[in-house]
């Protein structure tokens, strides 16, 4: 926490300061491409790096709707989960009994849509009861957590959902122009998403809220219908999310997303998103997700041992964050 | 984090759990009739793997084999301490006996002890508790398991290569005895494979990322083991399939793969020629032998070391501890159509 908060000084020195915490990472992430290199010349091949957008693809979605999500100052657990209810009950609607499914079947063409409604159904859920009932987010979310995950364990009888029509594995394993959509589709969200927040009412509005929530409802900003929009959009974001990852997995694993949201966290707090919201931004959270993808990557070709590997993965994290200090002198919070 | 937020959320986990079960299917429990069968308690380990599934089918009517009244079986969810709180409930409701498979093979010493105390009878399936006393182990010797894939291995390859190994979680012992036996048979009768072995804690994104990585640095890797078929099969499958490598076992570009579970899926890619062997970890014998056990036990029948009348052997762990060790048998293309295999048995 810092003691002065930006709002005090002078805007100037503001847009500097949010630019200086936008580019922290890029020294880290410098360093980790020499480390990379020294260590096998393979690792700056074009398809290794593609490897390892692709590979992160999935974790960047969650995390733009997590950072999403703390900039407006609320708190998202259910996200991990619904990366693998969304999924599974879009497929197991469609697919026939013999591969699991309900015997609903229905068409095809809808497990990528109703995928994506389950997300919102989520995210407006959660909603209801954080900003409805004024329930607190984190507890209200790791509910969520926990009866998401139940409900794709008692939906598929805790079995792993093999047999995928086409269209539910064609976004997360087609490759346009030479790179994997999954890349395509997190880039243009993310574009879209800094746009947003950059240049739209409604997007600064979310830092608004964060920052102050009363102050924002004084200043006429509809405070419980962005923050409601927000969830609604990060459940969404969180079902495209395992859309891909079951396209690149080829199957909805009953503990697919499971234990993922620790990474988010730490890929949006990495990256300079507050966890007492109205701070950050998208680009930094983008940069959190490519260190950890970068330091996996390495340690992977490095060859480091299971026994390993855990405590060097931490400490690389704890070195990239005191780079990021040291290289921009700014304190994180 | 994990450790604090995980037992944040016990209470809420157990209506999970409740609602898990509940929904589950296939578990036959009757009531607590008392109409005098000595009663079995029954902790599963998880709910969320093939392989544990179709043994949880297999169990009810092996209690009824036994002679048994199966009780309503509980389901720790791969948590000791939810594990803990089963027992003392399933003892608390009257079980003569507890059939359990800790996955934390180390803390669960205390409990047992706790059950030794009030003269209940354990037996633990598929995994060896690090520290304490259990009337029968039943398990399939996992170290045979990284041997014969090993083996089957180095012979396809004629001794040379490169094999990927998705190593399962070393903190669990199933993981530590294959990839154990694995290194030691491959540095000792195939010094001329490379091995390289991937950390994934049982989770298939971590072993795609893993395999993608080390195909871009190892074009030519011909071999993968991995330890566990229901969760790596999928996504190393897809992966290859997108890298356009996954091509019929006569085709010299063929990655040759063992597996291991046995989970019909893993039958049917061996049919199709997609992976070469699996070793078939026996659900079915587990459920039978550990209902049999618990039976048993209760009826103060004693075993000894030695051969058993169902191609085992029972070995002693020292300490008085007896493990029953299966057969898991190596399924490849000649014998994959066997309907004793119980990945045949169960349709899907």
């Amino acid at each position: 926490m810092t003691a002065i908060s930006p709002a005090v000084a002078p805007p100037r020195r503001v847009v500097r300061l949010a630019r200086f915490r936008d580019l922290a990472l890029l020294p880290a992430i410098l360093v980790l491409l020499l480390v990379g290199v020294l260590i096998d010349p393979v690792f700056l091949t074009a398809t290794n790096l593609t490897n390892v957008m692709q590979q992160q693809t999935e974790l960047a979605l969650v995390v733009l709707a997590e950072a999403l999500i703390l900039i407006s100052g609320k708190f998202d657990l259910s996200l991990e989960s619904v990366v693998g209810l969304a999924p599974a009950l879009a497929v197991v609607l469609v697919v026939p009994a013999a591969a699991g499914g309900f015997g609903t079947g229905w068409a095809t063409a809808l497990a990528v849509p109703l995928c994506l409604l389950v997300g919102a159904a989520v995210g407006a859920f959660n909603g209801l009861l954080i900003l409805r009932l004024r329930l607190s987010a984190f507890i209200v979310t790791l509910g969520m957590l926990i009866v998401l995950r139940g409900l794709q364990i008692g939906i598929t009888g805790g079995q792993n959902l093999f047999e995928l029509p086409p269209s539910v594995l064609y976004l997360g394993s087609a490759v346009w122009l030479g790179l994997p959509a999954s890349v395509w589709m997190t880039g243009l969200l993310f574009a879209a998403g800094i746009g947003v927040l950059g240049y739209l009412r409604q997007g600064r509005a979310l830092y608004a809220i964060g920052g102050n929530v009363d102050a924002a409802r004084a200043a006429g900003v509809r405070t419980d219908r962005v923050v409601w929009t927000v969830l609604i959009v990060g459940g969404m974001l969180a079902a495209l999310a395992g859309l891909l990852m079951t396209g690149r997995l080829g199957s909805v694993a009953a503990a697919q997303g499971d234990g993922m949201i620790f990474t988010v966290f730490a890929a949006a707090v990495i990256g300079g998103i507050s966890m007492d919201g109205g701070k950050g931004t998208l680009f930094g959270a983008l940069c959190g997700v490519l260190v950890l993808g970068l330091i996996n990557n390495i340690l992977t070709l490095a060859g480091v041992s299971a026994q390993w590997i855990q405590a060097i993965y931490g400490l690389v994290i704890l070195v990239a964050l005191m780079l990021a200090r040291l290289t921009t002198g700014k304190a994180q919070d | 984090m994990t450790r604090l937020l995980r037992s944040t959320g016990a209470a809420l986990a157990a209506v999970a759990v409740l609602t898990a079960t509940a929904c589950g299917g296939g578990s036959e429990t009757t009531a607590s009739g008392g109409d005098g069968r000595p009663r079995i308690g029954l902790d599963l380990p998880r709910a969320d793997s093939d392989f544990w599934n179709s043994y949880a089918k297999y169990v009810p009517a092996y209690a009824e084999e036994a002679g048994a009244e199966l009780m309503a079986p509980t389901n720790s969810q791969n948590d000791v301490a939810k594990l803990v709180a089963n027992s003392q409930a399933l003892v608390s409701q009257g079980a003569q006996a507890v059939v359990m498979a800790p996955q934390d093979t180390g803390a669960i010493a205390s409990t047992l002890a706790m059950l030794e105390q009030k003269k209940i009878p354990v037996v633990t399936v598929d995994t060896r508790p690090d520290k304490g006393r259990v009337f029968m182990v039943v398990r399939a010797d996992n170290r045979a398991y990284g041997e014969q894939a090993c083996e089957f291995l180095g012979e396809k390859l004629g001794g040379k290569g490169k094999v990927v190994e998705f190593q399962g979680s070393l903190s669990s012992v199933n993981g530590r005895d294959r990839s154990e036996a694995f290194a030691q048979c491959m540095s000792t009768k195939f010094p001329g494979i490379t091995v390289f072995a991937e950390p994934t804690e049982w989770e298939g994104a971590k072993a795609s990322a893993a395999l993608q990585t080390r195909l871009a640095q190892h074009p030519d890797i011909n071999g993968i083991y991995m330890q566990a078929g229901g969760v790596f099969l999928a996504p190393t499958l897809q992966l290859l399939r997108a890298k356009g490598v996954l091509v019929p076992p006569s085709d010299p570009q063929h990655i040759t793969i063992v597996s291991n579970d046995g989970i019909p899926q893993e039958l049917e890619a061996i049919r199709k020629g997609e992976i070469d062997a699996t070793v078939s970890q026996p659900a079915d014998l587990y459920a039978k032998y550990a209902t049999f056990y618990a039976k048993a036990a209760i009826d103060g029948t004693t075993f000894k070391p030695g051969p058993t009348d169902h191609d085992s052997t029972i070995v002693d762990l020292g300490n008085g501890v007896l493990e029953d060790q299966l057969p898991a048998p190596l399924v490849t293309a000649g014998n994959v159509d066997d309907a004793a295999l119980w990945g045949n048995q169960i349709g899907r």
